[in-house]
């Protein structure tokens, strides 16, 4: 068992993670930001046939297992230029679920070089009122770039170009505000906790495109071929005015969330039951997540193969998929620290 | 009569697009699927869930890396679910038919011999008010064969095959519209496509799968069983996208005659699609750039995340009114994605690796 | 030698009251534990799934029996004690009304609908509109029923005449034919492999990774299957085993339906046809496995009561388990198949 307190979480990953550009499909830039942030800490480190990053890292002491894999995926929802009309205007289509409600008078950052436009719409002084209630399709949005006609516009952007939230890294308190927690946290826990060298054999995987069917995490999974995952997330906390407390959860602040189920898995019970264990030993608190929501990449890691048990720690976030996210520092730290100890506890309790 | 390795793009695709063969029973259109390829490839052979595979063995050196060419062979249509009094049939689809397109149009129900039948209709006389504002659903239509009720009994037993029954039409221009042209005319690609790389061999292995299942389940089948089995270095599936017409918004489409459509997005690797951006450069050739945000929809999909992963890409036909009998789509648009797809498959470079190492 | 009838009513009841609910199956694992001894070698996989090996010279062939049944796990408990639940597995919320159910500490409690039955806007009702009775204060409830509970529909078979009345017998009745069966083949004419799946009402995904591991040449998947005479070409219960032609993901792959149509020949069981539209089983997994494999799937109809029941014909699920046996036990005319 550990007695030291495990690697730091490392906020400037997180900062850089959430700042960068990385929708499903384009995530060159982030993948690129993880190399950088890691690539001294990592026996080996790869970029596989989908984009997704793979990096192994070797046991102290030469510990042959069990093998276990950690994975976050890069990816964050958003958008792709699909049309320019002949003025000038771009036609796009979601990347991922996104609340169409959202995307009115947002600002995105356009393709490689983060061009700027505007999501705009005629203004409430030009429209009915019974047309101000009703929610636009995106099929009859478009962004603005400025540009007056489609020459112009294709001189700087081009069909199949990404774009994000144009959101930017901010902290006040214990709260940081950033786009894309969902899942660059997972992605900066698991980045932090590869600085040190582990207990037991890891391969770290930050996976492409889980946000458009959990693709990445196939391919990968079955390469890796680990004794067990688990997956680091970065989940929808429940708070909203007047809910009651049960109703909440997980709540921002209140620790690392755990996933018993949800659409995409039934987390491995004995995992998940030494997962709690630990965490309750090293005085780490955790909630459960809400069963029966959303889906992972660990349902995807625990199909692969002759199967894999999976399960799922998270970091809960508010407002998931919408442009500026919250979160609290301190359930970082935990889900590091949390994370570390369950590799020491699995060197005595796995099988 | 022309012999079959002098016959044009067109009578290809004719030829092609009257076989049967909907999800489940490719069979009754592999055997032709197996002829035609065999014009060109070096071996045809069918695996276990049907699938048709075609092999060019490649010039470079071994072992050399494989690249799996995809076009489905199945063509949505129906089986009969139940025989009514009557002799009506009921129906259940097999791939999703666009079901505005179905009422008073004809079939072949695929039983020993065929049997000619006709979706009917109530004419406009006895209809109710009202009636005609309504889109009828699959479950609600039924074929008439014209034959007594003991008759259909005994012919036609539940699960047999139905398909769309509409000879080939010649339109201006070279044009032609029929049923199944998704994917027959992907088919005609990968036969033109064997017919130059066999005079023109590649460094690489390519196999060209006549693929089974890909309008029926959310995993194509086929796809996902030849990628486990071939275990190939690059996929590239050929469909049909969707062509030109009014009401279409700036991107949806691409125009008839445009050339080949290059899909952008996750499901395409960035370098495969540069690949053949460059050889359509090369060729002086225009491609139309489609951007595919949340997948292509086509076998491409489950190549792309078999095994350890493969890198994958889409080349489109454009094809106007999709998933019904009156598909249309231009010869020149086939040769040419033909055309481009041999000429990036000859320039791939022997050393090649799907995967980078970067420590 | 006891009759398969037999075995099968020996079998069922306790079949039918053991514990599993997707993902979590110990309960119905164990019983199906002692039912194989002797049958064969028994294994446990990572997704769960109970594999039995009979090895044998003859193509590998897999049978494959879900052996969960659905269930429910708990999202919250309220401020008064009350739980809500998810509902694990294909079953609709009005179906669970009244249901009991038994958690893994063995917790008891009732499904009640504290609100009208259909939805909100007339729609179908959701599953958030069910409540957990426990019985309990709110410390109590909060302390036996954590978020994560899972309940298994506490099940009291009853039998009127032929007709067996319970709530888990989709497919505890499947589970029950394929040990009959094994029990009467003797020496099977199979490299033999079985595989009583888990979480299949969570999408097939013991299949996935059982198939996986078996890789077999052929596979037939016995299931249950509700049935209603009145659709279109519907099948009824007490007229035989359902051959599925087509399902959810699924279309029967010609040689492993003759396969079974030569055994329902060679064993004296009429056979009905299955077309469902929107339900699937484990074969849409297991025919997509590794180079693919030819599936069949062999389904005992079953009846719906709108409520927790289903009624099933204990003929149909003897005729499964005759089928079963007959096709063990015959040798295959061709290794695996061609399409």
């Amino acid at each position: 068992m550990s007695r030291d307190a495990g690697p730091p979480f490392e906020e400037r990953f997180l900062e850089t993670f959430s700042n960068a550009v990385g929708v499903s499909g384009g995530e060159e830039t982030v993948r690129a930001a993880v190399v950088e942030a890691v690539q001294d800490h990592v026996d080996s480190l790869e970029v596989d046939a989908m984009g997704s990053l793979v990096a192994r890292i070797a046991a102290t002491g030469r510990r042959r297992g069990p093998h276990v894999m950690l994975c976050a995926h890069m990816d964050e929802v958003g958008v792709m230029v699909t049309g320019i009309e002949s003025d000038g205007r771009l036609r796009f289509r979601k990347v991922g679920g996104i609340d169409s409600r959202i995307l009115v008078g947002q600002v995105f950052r356009i393709g490689k070089n983060g061009l700027r436009g505007v999501a705009g719409t005629l203004p409430p002084h030009l429209i009915s009122r019974a047309d101000r209630d009703k929610v636009a399709a995106i099929e009859d949005l478009y962004l603005d770039i400025g540009a007056k006609s489609r020459e112009e516009a294709q001189g700087r952007v081009a069909v199949g170009d990404y774009a994000t939230f144009d959101t930017t890294y901010e902290r006040w308190g214990d709260t940081r505000k950033g786009k894309a927690f969902d899942d660059r946290a997972g992605c900066a826990v698991l980045a932090s906790v590869v600085l040190r060298r582990p207990p037991v054999p890891v391969t770290a995987v930050w996976s492409v495109q889980e946000e458009v069917g959990l693709r990445g995490a196939a391919g990968a999974a079955r390469r890796v071929a680990p004794d067990l995952a688990v997956v680091l997330e970065g989940t929808a906390s429940g708070e909203a005015p007047g809910l009651a407390p049960e109703e909440s959860a997980p709540l921002m602040g209140a620790g690392p969330a755990l996933t018993v189920q949800d659409r995409s898995l039934m987390a491995d019970a004995r995992l998940v039951d030494l997962i709690e264990r630990t965490a309750r030993r090293r005085k780490i608190p955790t909630q459960w997540k809400r069963p029966g929501v959303g889906g992972t990449d660990a349902g995807r890691i625990a199909l692969s193969g002759a199967g894999v048990p999976a399960a799922v720690i998270s970091v809960p976030c508010r407002y998931i998929h919408a442009p500026a996210a919250y979160l609290d520092i301190r359930d970082a730290r935990r889900t590091v620290a949390l994370v570390w100890h369950l590799l020491h506890s699995l060197t005595k309790e796995w099988p | 009569m022309l012999r079959a390795d002098e016959r044009s793009t067109t009578e290809w695709l004719q030829h092609l697009s009257a076989l049967p063969g909907t999800p489940g029973h490719e069979r009754a259109a592999a055997r032709e699927v197996e002829k035609a390829f065999s014009l060109y490839a070096d071996r045809v052979e069918r695996d276990r869930v049907g699938n048709v595979r075609a092999w060019i063995d490649g010039v470079g050196a071994p072992p050399r890396p494989r690249a799996l060419l995809a076009a489905h062979m199945d063509r949505i249509g129906f089986l009969v679910k139940a025989v009514e009094p009557g002799g009506y049939l009921r129906l259940t689809e097999l791939g999703g038919f666009d079901p505005r397109t179905l009422l008073g149009k004809e079939v072949v129900i695929h039983s020993k011999p065929p049997i000619a039948a006709v979706f009917g209709t109530r004419p406009p006389h006895l209809q109710k008010p009202g009636e005609s504002e309504r889109v009828l659903p699959v479950e609600e239509l039924y074929l008439d064969s014209g034959r007594p009720e003991r008759e259909v009994r005994r012919k036609v037993p539940v699960g047999t095959p139905v398909t769309l029954r509409q000879p080939p039409v010649s339109l201006l221009g070279g044009r032609i519209a029929a049923p199944a042209m998704d994917d027959r005319a992907g088919l005609v690609v990968l036969l033109r496509t064997l017919e130059t790389l066999r005079q023109n061999r590649p460094a690489w292995d390519v196999i060209a799968v006549a693929t089974v299942e890909e309008e029926f389940a959310a995993v194509c089948l086929g796809a996902k069983t030849a990628t486990e089995s071939l275990d190939p270095q690059l996929g590239i599936a050929i469909d049909v996208s969707h062509g030109d017409m009014p009401g279409a918004r700036e991107g949806e489409t691409v125009p008839l005659g445009g050339g080949p459509s290059l899909c952008v997005g996750g499901n395409i690797h960035p370098k495969v699609v540069e690949g053949l951006r460059s050889s359509a450069r090369a060729l002086g050739m225009t491609v139309q750039i489609e951007g595919c945000p949340m997948g292509s929809s086509t076998d491409a999909m489950d190549i792309q995340i078999a095994r350890e992963g493969v890198p994958t890409a889409v080349i489109g036909i454009p094809c106007r009114y999709m998933h019904t009998g009156i598909e249309t789509v231009e010869p020149r648009d086939v040769d040419h994605c033909a055309h481009l797809l041999a000429h990036y498959l000859g320039a791939l470079p022997e050393e090649w690796r799907a995967t980078e190492v970067l420590k | 030698m006891k009759s398969l009838a037999g075995s099968v009513d020996d079998l069922l009841p306790s079949l039918l009251s053991a514990f599993g609910p997707p993902g979590r199956e110990s309960g119905v694992r164990a019983v199906l534990r002692r039912a194989l001894r002797g049958l064969g070698r028994v294994t446990e996989d990572a997704t769960g799934n109970l594999h039995l090996h009979r090895p044998g010279k003859g193509p590998r062939l897999l049978v494959a029996a879900p052996m969960d049944a659905p269930g429910v796990i708990v999202t919250r408990v309220d401020a008064t004690g009350l739980a809500r639940v998810a509902i694990l597995g294909n079953r609709s919320p009005a179906e669970l009304v009244g249901a009991a159910l038994r958690f893994e500490d063995d917790a008891r409690g009732i499904l009640g609908c504290d609100r009208p039955k259909s939805g909100k806007n007339g729609t179908e009702m959701e599953a958030d509109q069910l409540f957990l009775e426990t019985g309990l204060g709110p410390k109590e409830a909060n302390r036996r029923f954590r978020v994560g509970s899972v309940g298994a529909i506490e099940d009291r078979p009853i039998r009127l005449g032929d007709l067996w009345c319970a709530s888990n017998l989709d497919n505890r009745a499947g589970c029950a034919a394929v040990v009959a069966a094994l029990r009467a083949a003797g020496s099977p004419r199979y490299d033999l492999h079985v595989i009583f799946s888990a979480q299949s009402d969570a999408g097939a995904r013991g299949a996935v990774t059982g198939a996986f591991g078996v890789d077999p040449e052929a596979a037939v998947v016995v299931d249950v299957a509700h049935v209603d005479p009145k659709e279109t070409g519907g099948a009824a219960v007490g007229k035989g085993p359902c051959l599925g032609l087509k399902e959810s993901g699924f279309l029967a792959h010609p040689e492993a339906l003759a396969l079974v149509k030569r055994a329902a020949a060679g064993a004296g069981v009429s056979t009905q046809w299955l077309i469902r539209e929107s339900e699937g089983s484990d074969a849409r997994a297991i025919r997509a496995a590794r180079t693919g494999v030819p599936t069949a799937l062999v389904a005992i109809p079953a009846r719906r009561s709108g409520g927790p029941v289903s009624f099933v014909h204990a003929r149909d699920i003897a005729q499964t388990a005759s089928l079963m046996a007959r096709l063990l036990t015959t040798p295959p005319k061709s290794k695996g198949g061609r399409r």
